[in-house]
């Protein structure tokens, strides 16, 4: 058994010198296109519209942060958008008090959970591409949401996640401090562990993992798991920032999250990036929606600079490493 | 030519491995379907079935093509919706105005997939992402044109839909005629059997000096022309283009595909398999109608279906 981490090097997961590069561009780009929004539109720099925007990254930022490990291993996650409909559903689908909150978060991530295994499984028992695989039980999963909601999803959110969702501590709403949580203890799990490490190599060359004793298969479906529990706590908080439920809650996220860590340096050909990219990715994405709306442009010119950026994220990160 | 024979051997047996099993399914279907109901053994509800599979089969022959490749084509449904609410709402009623609209669609299909296929080879993107990101900016391009149903089409346009040859309808004629010139392209065409070759081995193919930038400007050129037929037809079906037409198209184009036994690593598989998963997609979905079956379950069977076929044709390749 050779030990993973002195294949790496003493210095961590071997990030690449262009990886590097970009952790400090994503920044700059993200302050400056703040600084730009802020100076066209000074209602962009409202205290109101920060908060706004907050509300907003964390729903997107929890559910990129299971998209990039998916992604680092060589994948990627369709069906985390059907994931957080059938969470939110879930969340109407008592009696719409607290104390049901614990039982709706167990069954939403097991749903979560489940989708992942079966995901996972897909991909690497049955060699399935990952865009199919999760393309299927994105669909499966929707259509078992149609026939539980009979089409009208009624009920309240409870008290707690409608707090989480949409309520700030100060300025800083509740769902960003979850964010956070969230995205240091997977960040240490993707940086520092000894899994994370194995995400790493698994994605970067599925042969190498093997020959390194890797157990490559379940590495990936773990991947798909943590993407399908992360989908379904952020179905839980969005459906608490929305407050109503109807069965597309989360619609487009796939995409969106797909977007946000390609943005952040996340190479769909596995192996690179990392969750701080991502979420870099994110608000990233998020500030350009909000900045499109500000000045009065039409919505629908979000819709098409989603598809510029993500050819031109995908070009800018294949192109230097070809 | 002859480096190219043992790759064409390997495709017909796969190939043929998964017409068997379309067709199995699809005979089955159809004594299930002829106990269930007696109107579902009228002539006019086959027919039916075939005018209904017209707008599928023909984005799905587009979609064969690309992901024989390797490739993808996730703009197919934006494609569609654009070019169905340019067709009502360019002709807007007007009978004159049919012709020049019509080739003009069809001819912005052809260029917006070569568009894609230029972004293919110039970026060095997978097309995954390229058609993606596509898909996106022509939605949203639709839907600066038109939030809803735009312009009209004069009454006699929808005899594309409705119009019958020799008793059959008049799509369903046209698709097998269709696919019967693709599958001779592919088969007996220098380029068609270059499609398999890219698809098959991409490097083998760059190595051999296969002209790759020409089979992908074909591949997503033709899956362009095709979302133009497509177009055209669903226009002529609803009588109306509205932004969301296509919608559904993307994924449905998908199943068909994969359903026929063509593998999304590319370089096996063929066109005839296609027809028949269209035709089983679509029989399907009418035996499910007459049982009554809400349209939920429909979706359940279909994500089912792809998950069994994917599953039964491994793919021992890259994956996407």
């Amino acid at each position: 058994m050779v030990d993973v981490s002195q294949a790496r090097g003493a210095e961590g997961p071997a990030i690449s010198m262009k990886s590097r590069l970009s952790s400090y561009a994503l920044p700059i780009f993200l302050i400056a296109l703040i600084a730009v929004s802020g100076i066209v539109s000074p209602a962009f720099l409202s205290t109101s519209n920060i908060s706004n925007m907050l509300l907003q990254v964390a729903p997107l930022g929890i559910v990129v942060i299971g998209q990039a490990f998916v992604i680092i291993l060589r994948g990627l996650d369709l069906s985390v958008s059907s994931v957080m409909a059938t969470a939110a559903v879930i969340a109407t689908g008592f009696s719409g008090q607290n104390s049901d909150v614990l039982s709706i978060l167990l069954i939403a991530v097991g749903i979560g959970i489940a989708t992942g295994l079966v995901n996972g499984w897909l991909v690497t028992k049955r060699s399935v591409s990952p865009f199919l695989a999760t393309l299927a039980t994105m669909i499966v999963l929707q259509g078992f949401r149609f026939a539980y909601t009979q089409g009208a999803p009624s009920g309240n959110v409870p008290p707690l996640f409608r707090l989480i969702g949409s309520s700030t501590w100060h300025g800083v709403p509740y769902n960003m401090m979850l964010l956070v949580v969230l995205a240091v203890v997977f960040g240490v799990v993707l940086a520092k562990s000894r899994f994370g490490r194995e995400v790493y190599i698994t994605g970067g060359n599925p042969t190498t993992a093997r020959l390194l004793g890797i157990n490559a298969d379940r590495v990936t479906i773990i991947g798909y798991v943590i993407s399908g529990a992360l989908a379904a706590i952020a179905g839980l908080v969005l459906s608490g920032y929305v407050g109503i439920v109807d069965n597309w809650v989360g619609r487009g996220f796939e995409l969106d999250s797909i977007v946000a860590a390609v943005m952040g340096g996340i190479s769909l050909s596995g192996g690179q990036g990392g969750i701080l990219g991502g979420l870099f990715g994110a608000a990233i994405l998020v500030v350009v929606f909000n900045a499109v709306l500000l000045f009065g442009l039409p919505v629908q010119l979000q819709i098409i600079i989603k598809g510029m950026v993500i050819v031109l994220a995908a070009a800018f990160y294949v192109r230097r490493r070809i | 030519m002859t480096a190219l024979a043992p790759i064409r051997l390997s495709s017909r047996v796969r190939k043929n491995q998964g017409v068997l099993v379309v067709a199995v399914l699809l005979v089955i279907l159809l004594i299930f379907g002829a106990f269930i109901s007696d109107r579902f053994r009228t002539t006019s509800n086959i027919l039916n079935i075939f005018e209904q599979s017209t707008g599928l089969a023909l984005v799905s022959l587009g979609q064969t093509l690309a992901i024989l490749t390797g490739g993808i084509d996730l703009s197919v449904g934006s494609m569609i919706s654009l070019l169905s609410t340019l067709t009502s709402g360019l002709i807007a009623g007007k009978v004159s105005m049919v012709p020049p609209v019509a080739i003009g669609i069809l001819l912005l299909g052809l260029l917006i997939g070569i568009c894609n296929g230029l972004l293919i080879i110039w970026l060095r993107v997978h097309p995954l992402i390229v058609t993606l990101g596509m898909s996106a900016v022509l939605q949203g391009i639709v839907l600066l044109y038109s939030l809803g149903p735009a312009g009209s089409v004069p009454p006699s346009f929808n005899f594309l839909a409705y119009g019958k040859v020799l008793g059959l309808p008049i799509g369903a004629v046209f698709i097998l005629v269709l696919f019967l010139l693709v599958a001779l392209f592919l088969r007996y065409a220098r380029l068609g059997r270059y499609i398999y070759a890219v698809g098959d081995d991409e490097v083998g193919a760059r190595l051999m000096g296969l002209p790759r930038a020409r089979v992908m400007l074909t591949v997503y050129g033709f899956s362009g022309f095709c979302c133009g037929l497509a177009a055209i037809y669903l226009t002529s079906r609803f009588s109306v283009g509205q932004p969301y037409t296509g919608l559904n198209y993307t994924l449905a184009s998908i199943t068909p595909v994969v359903v026929g036994g063509t593998l999304l690593s590319g370089g096996k598989g063929g066109v005839f398999g296609t027809l028949l998963g269209v035709y089983l997609i679509s029989l399907l979905n009418n035996v499910l109608n007459f049982m009554d079956v809400s349209m939920h379950y429909q979706l359940i069977a279909q994500g089912l279906i792809v998950i069994a076929a994917v599953s039964v044709y491994v793919e021992k390749k890259k994956r996407v």
